[in-house]
């Protein structure tokens, strides 16, 4: 291949792809640039994050002097290629490939939980067939088996593209996948010991083109033309994957990778994709609740209960040193901005602390910290402050700790704080704000429902001071609002003066003015993609797994 | 653009029904008085057989381009063709269907766990039955649906199911209308 690259060692090749003059980077492949350019070639097997493979044949052009119809997935740029994808030559080509793959097709698109977003579905309109030439009776395979935990494989679906061998052979390198048998007989499958179950392995359902393999989470859920899909970013880790939240009626459906190729290339792990339910289920606190003078508590209007709160935190203006925060990882960016605003300057206490679940990192996408937004709620200012839990546990059983300010749950699942719980009676007033009950709420003087990561807009900032934006996917139960708005209404009630609505983009403004990390990150700056910001606490770059190679022609 | 101007003959009218309006009135009453005979001279002979039935009790058979409430097709096996692949739902333009698809162990692995009709909304479009790729949501001839309650007109999959016998000449009509194979 390297004789053909041009000559001149110039930035960019031109090519002219059905009369429109493209440039390209030399090395790259004609389909990918023709993509990039906006020219749609249909294809099955090629991955923009996979190795080439050139299986399915679907992508064959005509490129001028060339001998017979080439693969563009396989093809590099040159310089002057002139490329035809529409010509009746292609269109041939295209059909009888279309019809042979779905010879042994099912055909069973109104049970199939990929109709909607199917390659085959789709490349039918363009040159498939109305009926069927064949009258041998289709081959049939195996149906809806669980190949692993979280996936459930349907043979007679499959079109042997491989993308999902190649994805378990590059990517996550576990080779659980394989092709069986030869000509006609072959089909994917697994060992017989050796299962789909890696942390990855629901990728596999989003890259087949068709419902062969499919999340058995999502299995038989929801139609994918129902479901809203809002850009957001995965809570569950400091990675910080794009993902697409999949909403339907208000609640969550599934969510899916975006791609970002600074962050997650197209991929996340099964952790983060399959935990969502805490925005839903049963634990979430929808209603405020303040304790009564006989100890019970009593639903209350969201502003009563703020109000109550700034009641609980007003003695403390005095007397800062007794006042304590726990923070929350979970917050975005701006709500941990107006908490230190809170816990720093309005009222300067004396204990501040930041519990982040820690797990183990795989270093590939998961990591350490198991929350979204550690990195930057301490960049907004919230720095520990009084010897971590364990000291302020401590200090609220000798009694210099009279009034604490909880945000999420997170402080119990730490080991820090495993003796919390038991001191938290001590305390005079105790404000939770938090998405979802906690153990916590039994000593809580007020209970304020929070937002989980889809009912806000904000921005979160991942292990590696990456900056990204996350969108409101869920509306809030009735009269319930965001942290965010909620520290501003507190703050508004200390300061007797009349609240400020929330909003993430001025906030985000203000973030810039007064952090020096931030100064160059705004909303419209951060695009899709999301900013490094300033900091660098983990600069070292990840290693590349999945390098496109060309070598896909041996 | 010119005007034309149309000159009506008024008169041709008041001709046509006759002095008095006598010509109208007793072609107009020709139609009652032969549907009151026929039924009278039925009714003394034991076999009405003119168009008046008795309504509540009784109902006349409706032709199969009628299109009453959508229902769902019950097979010879007292199950459900519907294998909610949710297209009359997306088809709906009064969003009236909901469904909840289910998994089961039968040959067809998906099926509707929760088909609701809210038949307060729908409008007997017919485009639910036009969507259905498998012939399993019809519109019947079942025109009878009030409710004295909200609730009751939110008809859901065991209201709904209807022995194929009954929408056997509907569903050979949109086999013939949509030119199905």
């Amino acid at each position: 291949m390297s004789e053909e690259k041009p000559a001149t060692e110039e930035a960019t090749v031109r090519l002219t792809i059905d009369g429109l003059e493209i440039e390209a980077q030399p090395g790259q492949m004609l389909l990918q640039a023709a993509l990039d350019n906006g020219v749609e070639i249909p294809h099955y097997c090629y991955h923009p994050k996979l190795s080439i493979d050139g299986s399915c044949r679907m992508c064959q052009v005509k490129v001028e002097g060339g001998r017979k119809l080439a693969i563009s997935c396989n093809e590099p740029v040159r310089d002057g290629m002139v490329v035809d994808t529409k010509c009746d030559e292609v269109k041939h080509a295209r059909q009888g490939v279309m019809e042979l793959l779905l010879v042994n097709h099912p055909l069973d698109c109104p049970i199939c939980d990929q109709a909607g977003e199917c390659f085959l579905q789709d490349y039918s309109h363009g040159y498939g067939r109305d009926h069927a030439r064949t009258t041998a009776p289709r081959r049939k395979g195996v149906k809806r088996a669980p190949i692993g935990e979280h996936v459930v494989f349907d043979q007679e679906r499959c079109i042997l593209c491989r993308r999902c061998v190649r994805f378990t052979q590059e990517i996550t390198e576990t080779d659980e996948l394989r092709v069986f048998g030869i000509g006609d007989h072959s089909h994917i499958g697994t060992m017989p010991d050796a299962p789909l179950n890696n942390d990855y392995s629901v990728n596999v359902a989003d890259i087949c083109p068709v419902g062969a393999l499919l999340s058995s989470d999502f299995h038989h859920k929801r139609r994918v033309w129902f479901l809203e899909d809002t850009p957001s970013v995965c809570p569950s880790c400091s990675k910080g994957c794009n993902v697409n939240v999949g909403v339907f009626k208000n609640e969550i459906q599934r969510m899916v990778p975006r791609r970002n190729d600074d962050v997650n290339d197209t991929w996340m792990c099964d952790h983060g994709r399959l935990r969502y339910a805490f925005t839903s289920d049963e634990t979430r606190v929808r209603q405020a609740l303040v304790r009564n003078d006989a100890g019970d508590f009593t639903e209350t209007p969201f502003r009563i209960a703020l109000e109550a709160a700034a009641d609980l935190i007003r003695p403390s203006l005095e007397n800062p040193e007794a006042f304590a925060v726990i923070a929350s990882p979970h917050l975005t960016n701006e709500e941990s901005f107006l908490l230190a605003d809170l816990c720093n300057h309005k009222i300067p206490a004396g204990h501040v602390t930041l519990p982040v679940i820690r797990g183990d990192a795989d270093g590939f996408l998961i990591q350490e910290e198991k929350a979204a937004n550690a990195t930057g709620t301490r960049a907004m200012g919230i720095e520990e402050r009084g010897d971590g839990l364990r000291g302020l546990a401590e200090a609220i059983r000798v009694g210099t700790v009279k009034s604490l300010l909880v945000m999420g749950g997170d402080a119990l699942s730490v080991p820090e704080g495993e003796g919390l719980l038991d001191v938290l009676g001590d305390l005079e007033s105790l404000i939770l704000i938090t998405p979802n009950q906690t153990p916590i709420s039994e000593h809580a003087s007020v209970l304020i429902p929070g937002a989980t990561f889809a009912e806000k807009d904000g921005s979160f900032t991942n292990g590696e001071g990456r900056v990204q934006w996350i969108s409101r996917a869920l509306n809030l139960p009735e009269g319930v609002e965001t942290e965010g708005e909620t520290l501003s209404r507190i703050k508004a009630f200390l300061d007797n003066a009349k609240p400020e609505p929330f909003d993430a983009i001025t906030t985000l403004g203000k973030v810039a003015e007064s952090v020096p990390e931030y100064a160059h990150i705004n909303r419209a700056e951060l695009g899709a993609d999301g900013l490094l910001s300033g900091i660098q606490e983990a600069p070292e770059p990840e290693p590349e797994p999945t390098e496109v190679t060309a070598s896909g022609e041996a | 653009m010119a005007t034309k101007v149309v000159t009506i003959d008024r008169d041709q009218y008041s001709k046509a029904a006759g002095p008095f309006g006598i010509k109208a009135f007793i072609s107009g009453f020709r139609v009652t008085t032969s549907h009151f005979l026929g039924n009278l001279i039925g009714w003394i002979r034991g076999k009405p057989t003119v168009a008046t039935v008795m309504f509540p009790e009784e109902h006349l058979a409706k032709p199969p381009a009628f299109r009453g409430m959508p229902v769902l097709v019950e097979m010879e096996n007292g199950k459900e063709r519907c294998v909610a692949c949710g297209l009359c739902e997306w088809a709906c333009p009064v969003n009236c269907i909901h469904i909840e698809p289910g998994e089961t162990t039968d040959e067809v692995e998906r099926y509707p766990q929760v088909f609701d009709i809210d038949m307060s909304r729908c409008m007997y479009c017919g485009l639910c039955e036009e969507a259905c790729p498998e012939e399993a949501i019809v519109m019947s001839d079942r025109v009878e649906i009030s409710a004295f309650t909200r609730a009751g007109t939110l008809w859901n999959k065991s209201d709904l199911l209807t022995p194929v016998a009954q929408v056997a000449r509907r569903l050979e009509h949109i086999r013939r209308d949509y030119d199905r194979r």
